[in-house]
């Protein structure tokens, strides 16, 4: 099979090459200006144009006679679709009449597209109505369309033959225009395809890795969630026989061994810690968090998150103050809430330095709302990391990551917990003075929450 | 693709300049507007917007009718040079008959010319079309710059490029109607392969191209009185 052919092959009809009303306008002044009526056919005998100049009466006339409607109609016929040579140069017609036709045929790149008909004139050499006219009926009145023909042009036929000329170069210039118009929009719009369909393409492509990377994506949270959940059963058995070894289940201990259990447990603890965090990631990702909701006394709740970091405050020499004072109790899940507030509470101190201060509060805002807060004089974060630092895994910088530690999911698993219970975390900080992280809670919780919503990654359907 | 019109008795062959901006194609096109009479070439149309030059090429139709009444028309196109235009050089290659290569002879110039080479080739089989076995003519344009290829360079060329060379002035007119003559003379005989345009069409390879070169002012050129009779 061979392909469709180019636009640019292809042939246009006279109609599409033209402005029909402008050039009817054209064609109706320069019929006007010669006197002279002026027809345009397409290649198929459509007529595109139709001036009528000085003929009616006389043609009406010569209708009102059976066979002068019957010649008539041939000679227009003959006019209309007889062949003519393509070549650029005037053929006349001669009506039964005495009038006249010259005819030209259009033609654009060697191709007869359509002809101009111009007439009908009469011919100067005729001096009287022929026979063929006053002939078509006995009751004929020659005075009568003698004095009609006075209303056509008289011009010789050389005359007529130079007007068409110069019409058809007329002609010639617009179907040139025309035909060039049509290329150059044609053209335009296959590039516009053209480009359209390379877009098309690379859009599939991009759909088609990002379709690779949810499936990687699902594939990692559902490994993340199996993996902590196998981690950390054999952690639980470590953690569970040092503390029985420390209570002396396992006889006596010497101080040197006790030490080391203490060690044992303490990283087994943070450890952990560690997997529970990923495990909660995982678990958010997936959206499979569910909230157990119960009365909270948010203030137990911060002196306990207090009291947790005290231990590692003070081998830094940081001030903790926790001064919540009197607060209604917050329906949530006391659990969660809990971890986003050690979250932050370890946060503060871990980014303090010695004499620095940690400050615990919470105030009680206007529509039902509770703010609890934590400022610290640490480090600060420099205002190009605040929005980033409740990204999974993000860290302001690999350097801090060693001198500070962590795994980079706290701030991710609070942000994620916190608008699981329709609040939202703020934070204000000046690189230098300090940060203050703030959970505005709503102190009734709707009944339907129930998931949480995604973490700032797409969401995964529970598998 | 020839497009092939049994009832009309047509033939419309497309014919494509290619080649590096500035290599000369449109004053090919140009000088051979000027060479061939009127009666067998339509006008040459140049589009050339000037804020958008995505839509840049020049086309002339040539024309004749052959003893046997069959109409063959062809159209002579360029494609635009320059690199940004990658599309308009595929749309305007798309279904070409036949292919001009014009080439700077600089030396400065080889290497421009061999990347379009290699782009053309590249774009052709975009278009399906097989560069071994179309009608392909090399035009070596700008014989007359001081930097041209020397003819012991051509020689060497001629040994490993199949496609003939046609060495040219194209600005002064020199070497263009050989060029025409060389390409069409190896088109007439792929489509006589293809098509029997002899049996079939009764187009001897003669007529075909005294009925083109008959018609085109030959003073000066290589051709003068080469032309075959009718």
């Amino acid at each position: 099979m061979s392909p469709a052919p180019s636009f640019l092959q292809q042939k246009l009809p006279l109609a599409d090459l033209l402005d029909l009303k402008a050039f009817s306008e054209v064609c109706q002044s320069f019929a006007e200006l010669y006197r002279v009526g002026l027809k345009v056919f397409d290649e198929s005998g459509n007529k595109l144009v139709d001036v009528k100049v000085g003929n009616a009466d006389f043609c009406g006339y010569i209708w009102t006679k059976a066979a002068g409607r019957e010649q008539c109609v041939a000679t227009v016929g003959r006019v209309k679709s007889e062949p003519v040579d393509e070549l650029a140069r005037p053929v006349a017609f001669q009506c039964f009449s005495g009038c006249r036709y010259v005819v030209q045929p259009v033609l654009h790149e060697g191709d007869s597209i359509g002809r101009v008909v111009f007439g009908p004139f009469v011919p100067d050499d005729l001096k009287e109505l022929p026979a063929t006219l006053t002939g078509i009926a006995p009751d004929f009145d020659a005075t009568q369309a003698g004095a009609y023909l006075q209303k056509i042009r008289r011009v010789p036929q050389e005359t007529a033959e130079k007007i068409l000329k110069h019409f058809m170069d007329l002609v010639d210039v617009l179907v040139f225009t025309g035909h060039k118009s049509v290329i150059a929009a044609r053209l335009h719009i296959e590039a516009v395809q053209e480009s359209y369909r390379e877009l098309e393409e690379k859009n599939r492509l991009l759909e088609e890795s990002y379709q690779k990377l949810k499936a990687l994506d699902r594939l990692k949270s559902n490994f993340i969630a199996t993996m902590s959940h196998e981690l950390r059963t054999p952690l639980t058995s470590v953690i569970g026989y040092s503390e029985m070894m420390l209570e002396g289940l396992g006889g006596t201990l010497s101080d040197e061994q006790r030490e080391y259990l203490g060690i044992i447990m303490e990283k087994g603890e943070s450890l952990l810690h560690l997997i529970t965090s990923i495990l909660d990631v995982s678990k958010i990702e997936a959206g499979r968090v569910r909230l157990v909701l119960g009365d909270v006394d948010v203030a137990q709740l911060l002196r306990d998150a207090a009291a947790t970091v005290l231990p590692a405050a003070r081998k830094k020499r940081v001030q903790v103050t926790c001064e919540p004072g009197t607060l209604p109790r917050l329906h949530a899940d006391r659990e969660k809430l809990r971890q986003c507030l050690i979250n932050l509470a370890s946060n503060a101190v871990k980014f303090t330095g010695t004499g620095g201060s940690v400050t615990i509060g919470a105030e009680l805002l206007p529509g039902e709302k509770l703010a609890l807060r934590i400022s610290d004089t640490g480090i600060g974060i420099a205002p190009e990391h605040l929005t980033r630092i409740f990204d999974v895994f993000y860290q302001v910088d690999g350097s801090t990551t060693r001198e500070y530690g962590g795994s980079g999911l706290g701030l991710a698993v609070v942000k994620s917990f916190v608008e699981a219970h329709g609040g939202e975390v703020k934070v204000t900080s000046t690189p230098g003075r300090g940060s203050t992280f703030g959970l505005l809670l709503p102190i009734r919780q709707r009944p339907e929450p129930a998931l949480t919503p995604s973490l700032p990654l797409h969401p995964v359907a529970p598998a | 693709m020839v497009q092939i019109n049994n009832d009309a008795r047509e033939l419309a062959i497309k014919v494509v300049y290619y080649g590096p901006a500035l290599s000369g194609k449109t004053t090919n096109l140009q000088a051979l507007y000027q060479k061939f009479s009127p009666e067998v070439r339509g006008r040459l149309m140049t589009l050339d917007t000037k804020d958008d030059r995505t839509l840049f090429f020049d086309m002339m139709p040539v024309f004749f009718k052959t003893e046997a009444g069959v109409k063959v028309k062809l159209r002579l196109f360029t494609v635009p040079g320059q690199v940004i235009h990658e599309s308009t050089r595929r749309i305007v290659l798309q279904g070409t008959d036949a292919v001009i290569f014009v080439a700077d002879s600089r030396r400065s110039e080889a290497a421009a010319t061999l990347a379009y080479w290699n782009n053309m080739l590249k774009n052709l089989e975009a278009n399906g079309l097989d560069y071994r076995t179309l009608p392909l003519v090399i035009q070596l344009n700008k014989r007359d710059l001081p930097d041209a290829r020397s003819e012991e360079e051509l020689g060497d060329l001629r040994k490993v490029i199949r496609p003939p060379m046609v060495p040219a002035v194209a600005v002064r007119g020199e070497g263009v109607a050989e060029t025409l003559w060389a390409l069409l003379s190896l088109t007439y005989r792929s489509l006589d392969r293809t098509m029997r345009l002899g049996e079939r069409w009764k187009i001897t390879e003669r007529e075909f191209l005294a009925r083109v070169f008959d018609h085109v002012d030959l003073k000066g050129t290589r051709l003068q009185g080469e032309a075959p009779p009718k």
